[in-house]
This record gives structure tokens, sequence and C-alpha cells, in this order.
């Protein structure tokens, strides 16, 4: 730990675009790489993609409280579904339907949604902190259920009508545009949060999940390091809800669910915590292997997805990203 | 008057139902100190072993909890050798991957053996119908719960704070290298301490089902009461697990009298507030 | 290049119906989690339909796409809609068990050339929604206005509404104060209950303290609905002579094994009971329960599914296996016929269905089975509750 943070703190004094180049870039190339891949492979199927895409904005979100500040929540889906209904509402009811603008709108609840169950959440800590956030998320639906006249309520929040992106390209029944745009926002975001969590911040973030006691020591506040990171993660939560509002043109309750956000963290932990590479990698192969198995047998596929996250837990410990990543090393460190 | 002791008793029928559901998972979680999410779905696995051998099989009431009882503890076996074992001691989160992994199969395969509709456990006659109690009645099954519930607790607060078996699980839960250089043998230790909790686990979804009946959602759909009244109780503690429910069962049901519209703004409101004031529960242990 | 891809799918779509003598119906439902039993209605409904009337319509195949949307989540139930229009090239979208998941597909009829066929959610507004939605249901509106004039039949004035906090269960609230106020009876008190309410004996107390003669309940079939009406007889409701109103929510035949005695005498209004008598029901409830494997889990989405399948069985016939659907709707504009339920007709107007609505009551039949006994019938209801649907 620190050598590691040594190493970082010493990046933290490279230029900007040199810290772009510091691996960022090549997660962002991944990414359009990967997303190309999937334009051309699944022309037919990119709803799916797209939806792939909004889930894993909010497990990057999540990851970012989860993994780099160890805070355990099971109730993240209020900061994706408050940007959900932020730009939802600025489009069905003030006319706001300039996809930017209501991403924008997103991002904005969202961090709203982020200072307030931060402000909650962060009151506890382990399984005090868990069932805080459970109350948080519970409040959050019921909130939006009872304010129907806003919401649409248990009948969902529909006449969300997006204009086309730069007057140009329109949201259709293929979704070229929602993907492409989706895809879009996620590099921006991975970027952004590639430089934040390698920045002085995002260094300090881990030290308080590493070691509060002596973060606190070291002069800083520990809450407000938390509360910061958790109003940065509703904006990112917040812009993937936006994009889920813009691509379905229609936000339900389920947005603001428990069962969301306990989905959210299971892929968080499925691909690995603490890396932005295993939030998104859990993100697409448990929505991919969801989507293929209920294809396949929409009866029985919970089964398998069960099966399959007891093996992940058995045979690789530190989720799919981390387990590969540390199978890599020691294999290199073998050759070496 | 007649209104705040009837709700009272209401409260406190509910509150103890609550109770006898959720003391296994409190045992788990306070002593063993896994967050097991599966505990619904082993209450679930009770209910429906009561029901295949009460009403099914003909077996009677009695007859039905004892299976479902022994049986559950049977089926957990192998699952606490094969998987349990290797979340003692593992992250929170490691914890939850796999114990709602474990609910999901448990889950699709009750779906696929009983179907999805709903099983019932058939009451003896001395437990159907209502008692009367002077100034209103209750359900003849509520009363047997609140009683069972009573029998539980103390039963149990015999068993860790009394017995030697008890010191040997508070040894081995506080520090387990020392308490194996001492002579504990903590692997027993832990593999009865978890039959005990999935037998109780069955009990409560047997003794509950008329509240919450049978069928395969179970396992998921009260996972979050169970953890509120856990930890809102404070994890492994026996007397702080009836306070809690005794109190959420109060708030929960004043609430639902007095403005049923918002009874979940109630219920999740306060559980804020008492978590925010007790962070270790209410009764919770001192690590 | 965006141009060249656009017209090539238009291309495959158009292509694929013209030559194709395979016709894809996709159905979308809670297959899985908590309300699998309804998606397993659907299936069972669909197959029952496809046993009897053979699996060839008009000389084209037809082959079912399923996809499982477990609980409302109009997100993921628009993914799917497209997938199936777009990649699994159906022709016609059917099912949709909740009504934001309904709602949220309708924006892709138009483009997608598909016409969809609601086989349950049962929000007035779904079908003012986009002029290619044919429901096959009933609506919460058509099924509770006919219990509010029983109640009054009955000599009763005061009536307390409990319903579940939600969509449906305000609909149902609303439509119950319209039509019982209508009758010149009173409306005492109305409570909305959390989905996640269990234990309803506070409110049980609550109705005993509100001096109605009559309680009036909608919950969504499910665990919930057992403990009402348990906690209805426990709390000596049932002795102290309040009457029972619902809709047949609360008495699916699914949930009656499991009710028991606790529901004998329950008052219920609804578009179908499995023990309707008429030559049509036999015919379905033995095809249906050899589809679904345990007879006792055959229930009220099946009939929706069964009849949505003949529905779009009469659009196939019409369109000659042709990608059409405003012809295939206009095809079944006015269609009536003979279903399971009675006799029943789609409203040119709303494309909603007209049908009978009967007054029933938990009894058992000979066999000693529970079942819900139709004891008198609303004949030609429509939905009273597209007057109010917000344009």
């Amino acid at each position: 730990m620190t050598v590691a943070s040594t190493d970082h703190s010493s990046a933290a004094n490279l230029s900007i675009a040199r810290r772009l180049a510091d691996g960022g870039l090549i997660g962002a190339l991944a990414i359009v790489v990967i997303g190309a891949i999937g334009y051309y492979l699944f022309p037919n199927n990119l709803a799916l993609l797209t939806r792939m895409t909004a889930i894993a904005l909010l497990v990057l979100s999540l990851d970012l409280v989860t993994g780099y500040c160890g805070v355990a929540t099971l109730g993240h889906a209020a900061l994706f579904g408050a940007g959900a209904y932020g730009a939802g509402i600025a489009a069905a009811h003030f006319g706001i339907s300039e996809p930017l603008t209501m991403t924008l709108v997103g991002a904005l609840t969202g961090s709203a949604a982020g200072l307030v169950s931060g402000v909650v959440i962060l009151r506890a800590h382990g399984l005090a902190q868990l069932v805080l956030s459970i109350a948080v998320i519970h409040l959050f639906h019921e909130a939006a259920n009872k304010a129907s006249a806003w919401t649409g309520g248990s009948d969902g929040l529909s006449g969300i009508m997006p204009e086309a992106v730069f007057g140009l390209f329109e949201f259709d029944l293929w979704g070229q545009t929602a993907y492409i745009y989706g895809l879009v926002l996620l590099t921006v975001v991975f970027v952004a949060l590639r430089i934040l969590v390698r920045s002085p911040f995002g260094m300090l973030a881990r030290g308080v999940r590493e070691d509060r006691i002596r973060i606190t020591a070291m002069g800083a506040s520990v809450n407000s390091v938390l509360l910061r990171m958790y109003v940065i993660s509703g904006a990112v939560a917040g812009i993937g809800g936006a994009l889920s509002a813009i691509s379905t043109q229609v936000v339900g309750l389920d947005s603001l669910s428990f069962t969301l956000s306990a989905e959210a963290l299971v892929m968080l932990v499925l691909g690995g915590t603490g890396s932005l590479y295993g939030a998104m990698i859990g993100t697409m192969v448990f929505m991919w292997f969801e989507d293929t198995l209920s294809a396949i047998n929409p009866f029985h596929w919970l089964t398998i997805i069960g099966a399959l996250l007891v093996a992940v837990v058995l045979f690789a410990p530190k989720g799919l990203y981390g387990s590969t990543a540390g199978f890599v090393s020691r294999l290199r460190r073998g050759r070496g | 008057m007649q209104t705040v002791f009837s709700i009272a008793v209401d409260a406190l029928a509910y509150g103890m139902v609550l109770f006898v559901i959720s003391i296994g998972l409190s045992v788990t979680m306070g002593l063993m100190r896994v967050v097991n999410l599966a505990h619904g779905a082993f209450a679930m696995i009770g209910g429906y072993l009561a029901s295949y051998a009460a009403r099914d099989l003909g077996l009677g009431y009695a007859a039905g909890i004892l299976v479902a009882v022994v049986g559950t503890v049977i089926i957990a076996i192998p699952i606490e050798r094969l998987l349990y074992r290797r979340l003692y001691g593992a992250t929170e989160l490691t914890q939850v991957l796999m114990t709602i992994g474990i609910t999901f199969c448990v889950i699709g395969i009750t779906n696929f053996i009983f179907g999805p509709t709903l099983k019932t456990i058939p009451l003896p006659p001395a437990l159907q119908g209502s008692v009367d109690l002077g100034f209103r009645s209750i359900a003849a099954h509520r009363l047997f719960a609140i009683v069972c519930g009573l029998i539980v607790a103390a039963a149990l607060w015999f068993l860790i704070e009394r017995t030697a078996f008890g010191i040997r699980l508070r040894a081995a839960v506080d520090n387990a290298a020392m308490a194996a250089a001492l002579g504990v043998r903590t692997e027993i230790v832990y593999a009865v301490s978890f039959a005990v909790a999935i037998g109780l686990a069955a009990l409560g979804g047997v003794l509950g089902a008329e509240l919450l009946p049978v069928e395969p959602y179970y396992a998921l759909r009260y996972m979050v009461t169970f953890l509120v009244v856990v930890s809102v109780g404070g994890a492994g503690s026996i007397p702080g697990a009836l306070l809690a429910c005794l109190l959420l069962g109060a708030i929960d049901t004043t609430g639902r009298y007095l403005a049923p519209e918002y009874g979940e703004f109630f219920f999740y409101l306060a559980v804020i507030v008492i978590v925010t004031l007790f962070p270790r529960g209410l009764l919770g242990r001192s690590k | 290049m965006k141009r060249l891809i656009m017209t090539a799918f238009a291309v495959a779509i158009l292509s694929s119906a013209a030559y194709a003598d395979t016709i894809k119906i996709g159905v979308i439902g809670p297959f899985s989690g908590p309300f699998a039993l309804q998606g397993k209605n659907f299936k069972a409904g669909i197959d029952a339909w496809l046993a009897v009337n053979g699996n060839e319509i008009g000389g084209n195949d037809i082959q079912i796409v399923y996809r499982d949307v477990p609980q409302a989540d109009p997100a993921q139930s628009k993914s799917l809609a497209q997938e199936l229009i777009v990649r699994e090239g159906v022709q016609y979208l059917a099912g949709f068990y909740f009504t934001p998941d309904a709602m949220a597909a309708t924006p892709l009829l138009q483009q997608g050339n598909v016409p969809m066929v609601v086989m349950n959610a049962a929000t007035s507004s779904i079908v003012t929604a986009s002029p290619y939605v044919v429901r096959t249901s009933f609506t919460m509106w058509q099924n509770t206005t006919p219990i509010a004039k029983v109640a009054k039949d009955q000599g009763v004035t005061k009536v307390i509404t409990l319903v579940s906090d939600y969509g449906p269960g305000i609909d149902a609230e609303n439509a119950f104060k319209a039509a019982f106020e209508k009758e010149g009876g009173q409306v005492v008190e109305a409570i909305r209950m959390p989905l996640s309410t269990n234990d309803f004996a506070p409110l049980m107390q609550r109705v005993k303290d509100s001096g109605a003669e009559a309680l009036f309940s909608f919950l969504p079939s499910g665990p919930p609905t057992l403990a009402f009406v348990k906690a209805y007889n426990d709390n000596g409701l049932k002795a102290a002579g309040i009457k029972f109103f619902a809709t047949g929510d609360l008495t699916p035949e699914s949930d009656l094994p499991a009710l028991g005695d606790a529901a004998l005498g329950l008052t219920t209004t609804y578009h179908y009971a499995v023990s309707h008598d008429s030559p049509e029901n036999k015919a379905f409830v033995a095809a249906a329960q050899k589809a679904i494997g345990n007879p006792a889990e055959l229930t009220f989405p099946a009939v929706g599914a069964y009849d949505g399948m003949y529905v779009i069985s009469r659009m196939i016939e019409a369109t000659g296996g042709k990608k059409d659907a405003k012809k295939a709707i206009e095809a079944v504009k006015g269609l009536a016929w003979t279903s399971p339920r009675g006799p029943v007709a789609i409203d040119p107007e709303s494309r909603h269905i007209t049908q009978n609505v009967y007054l029933r009551e938990v009894a058992k039949d000979e066999s000693g089975k529970y079942i819900n006994k139709e004891i008198q019938t609303f004949e030609k209801q429509g939905d009273p509750g597209l007057a109010f649907v917000k344009k």
C-alpha cells in the first residue's frame, strides 16, 4: 500500500495529458473497440447493449463508494433512479427534451440524491450501514410511488420524447443513436473516473477504505471525503439513469428499487470491486448471461444465474477481473 | 383505550412472529459473522417440508414442524460443508454474493418442484379460530406463535449464556485462533451453531406461514425485513432481537393503523433513527 | 452509412414477411420471479389455443417466442420488445402482465409495424397510448364497477375501501367510489395499503372503527391476499357481519386451495371463473389444465392469453400472413365471438374487450373443490375507466 501510494502521488503531479495516457486512454480505447464490435456483431441487439451501458454507469458509480471507499450499500439505485426521474420529469413536464440537457439534469438530480443518501448512509458502518441504505432506497421508492402526479407512480413515467442529438440523430426503433450516445457517455465518464481515482482525492478515498484512523490522524476529514465521493458517484449514476430514460423513453419504479440495487452490487462483486474494469466486466457478463439464459429458458434461468454466482465465489473469489488480473500477474512473475 | 390495547396485542403478535423467523439470522450474523441472505430460503424450505408432511402426507401439525426442522437441517448440512465454510471470515460482499446465489438456486428449484402457487400448512383444530381476550378476539395461531417465540428466546439465551457450549461458541466468535489453541474445536462449534440457526429458520418458516405464506419467492420477499430486524436488535443478541421485534412490531402496527398510506415511511424513518442512535443495534455486542 | 443500414433493416423486416411461412409471435410476461404463476398461465392459455386449433393459421406456421420480465420493469420490457421486433422479426407482440411494461413498448409499434395484444395489463389508458393496441383481458374499472351495484342491492350504504397503494389499486378505489356514489351509497373511508403489507390486523381494526357495513378491497393476487382474507376472518369482522366485496383478484382459483374455508362465501366480481359453465369453457379448461401440468394452477391470465391468440389468428387470416399492423387492427375492430368466459367483442372505438362481468361466490363444488360460483351476470360491460383517462 505504501509503495503504491508514493508511486501514485508522484503520478498525480504529472500533467493531465500524461495522466490521460496513463492507462485511461487504453481503457477508453477498449470501450470504443468493444462497443464497435458489439455494434457490428449484434446490430439487432442494440437495445440490450444500450441497457448494459446505462447499468454499467450505475455499477461504476457503485464501485466509487463500495470498491474505492469501502461503503457497503444495498441502496445505490436511489442515485440511478433519481437521475432517471430527473431527466424524465424534465422532459415530460417541463419540455426539456434536448438529450444533452436531459443528461445534465440527470447528473444533477443524481448528485442531489447522492448527497442525501450519503448523509444518511455514512452515519454507520458495516451491517448498520447496509440497513440504512436499505431504508433509504425504500423511502425513495415510496416517495416516487406517492408523488404519482409527477412520476406516474407504479404505471411509470411516460411521455418522454427526446429530441434528436444535435438535431441530427433521431432516437428510433433500431436504437443506433441511443447506443452510440450511451457509448460516448460511458467513454467520457470512464476517462473522467480514471483521472479521479488516480488523483490525490482518489488516493485519499482508498486510504479511507484501508485505514480510517490513519487518514483522520493525517488531518483529513473522513466523512467529507466520503460525502464528496457520494456526490460524484451520484452524478455518474444519474447520467446512467438519464441514459436509461432517454433510450427507453419511460421510467418505472423499478429504477428506484432494492432489486436493482442488489443486482448492481452483485454485478460489481462479480466483476471485482475496486477497479473500474471490474465494474464494467461484471455488468457485461451478468447482463449478457441473464439475457441469453432467459431467452433460452424464460422459466428456469434464475437457477443457473444462482449457480454462476456461487461458482464465482468458489473459483474466482476476487471477482472475474480481480482474479484474472491476479492470475496474469502471477504468471508474469513466474516467468520473470 | 380499547383501541390502544387492541393495537398493542396486534403489535405483540406481529413482533413475535418476526422474532421467531429472524432469530436464526441473528445467530448466523452476530455469532458466526456471516451475512446470510439465504436465511429466508431455509425458512421457506422448512415451510415446504411442513406443508408436504402435514398436508400431503396427513401427518399433522406437530409432525410437520418436526419434519421441517430436522429435514431443513439435513438439507443444510452439505451446503454448510461445501459452501458456507468458505465464507467464515470472508468479506461481507463475498458473503452477499454467495448467499444471494444460493437463494436464487433455491427459488428456481422450488419453483420447478412445487410450482408457483401458495402452499399452506393445515393448522390443528386447537389453533384454528379465534380466542376471546375479553376486549377483542385474536387468532389462536398468533397466541401460539407468541408462546413459541418466548420459549425459543428463553432456550437460546440459556444455551448461549449458561451452557458449556455457549462459552465455547462465544470464545470461538471472539477469537477463533485463541479458542482453538485452548482446545475448542471451532469447526464443530460452528457447524452446530449453523444447524441451530437453520433449525430456527425452519421453525420460523412454519410458525409464520399464516402471516407470510409459503411460495417460491418467499426467500427474497422478506429478506429485507429479516435483515432490518437483526441489525436493529444488534446481531447476535437474543434480548436485543426480542426488543427490536417488539419495537418494530409496535411502530409498524401503529403506523399502519394511524396512517396506512404512509406506513412504509414510518417504518423506515424509524429504522434510520434507531440505527443512527444505536449503530451496533439496541443491545448489540461490542466488538 | 446510417441510412444504408436503416434501409437494410427495413428491407429485411419487410421481406421477411413477404415469403415467410413461419409467423413469430413475441410474448413478454413474468415467467420467473414472484409472478411466475401468472406467466405460466399466459403460456398455458397460448398452448391450449395451439393444442385446440393447431399450429397453423392460414397456411403459416406459428412460432411463439417468450421473453421474461420478472417484475414490472419498463426499461427491460422495452428493450426486449425491441429485440423481438428487430432481431427475432416477430409480427405480433403479446402478453404484458404489468401496465408499465405494456406502456413502454407502445412507442415501438408504429415504427415496427407490429400490433400489440395485451393479455393482462389492466389500466384503462394503455389502449389510448397507441392505435396498434388491442386488449383481451379486463380493466380494473370494468371489473370493479358492477360490485358497487351488488353492494347497494344488498342494502349496504356505508363502505370502507382498502386497496393496495399502486396504480391498479387506485383505479379500483376510484372506480368503486364513482359507481357506489352514483348508486347513492357512501364511501366512509378510503385506505391505501403499501404493497409490502403482510400483517392486516391493524387495518381490520380500522375497518371496525370506521362504522362501515361492508369493505371493498383490491390486492394483486399473491401471498398478501391470503393474509388479508385470513385477517378478515381472524379479527372477527366476518362474525360481526361486515360484508366483504372485492374484485376476483382476491380469489383467483390458484389461491383458493390455500385460502380454504376462510374464503367460503366471499363475493367478488370478475370477468372469468374457471368453473364457468359453457361448452367453450370446458374445452378450454381441459386443454389449459393439460398445458399447465398442475390443474390447480390454472387461473385468469390464461383466458386472456387464449382469447389473445384467437384475436391474433384473425389478424393473421385478415392480412394473409403479411406484415401489416394497420390492416390487422382494422380486421379485429368489432370482432365478436364466444370466449370461454362468455360472449365477448372488441370495441371498435377503444379496441378493448367488451364482456360479461360475473358476480361470484366462493363455494365448494360436488367434488369438494373450491370454486368461484357465478351467481349473477352483468352483460356486455365496456370499460367505464376510459372516460377518466387523461388526454
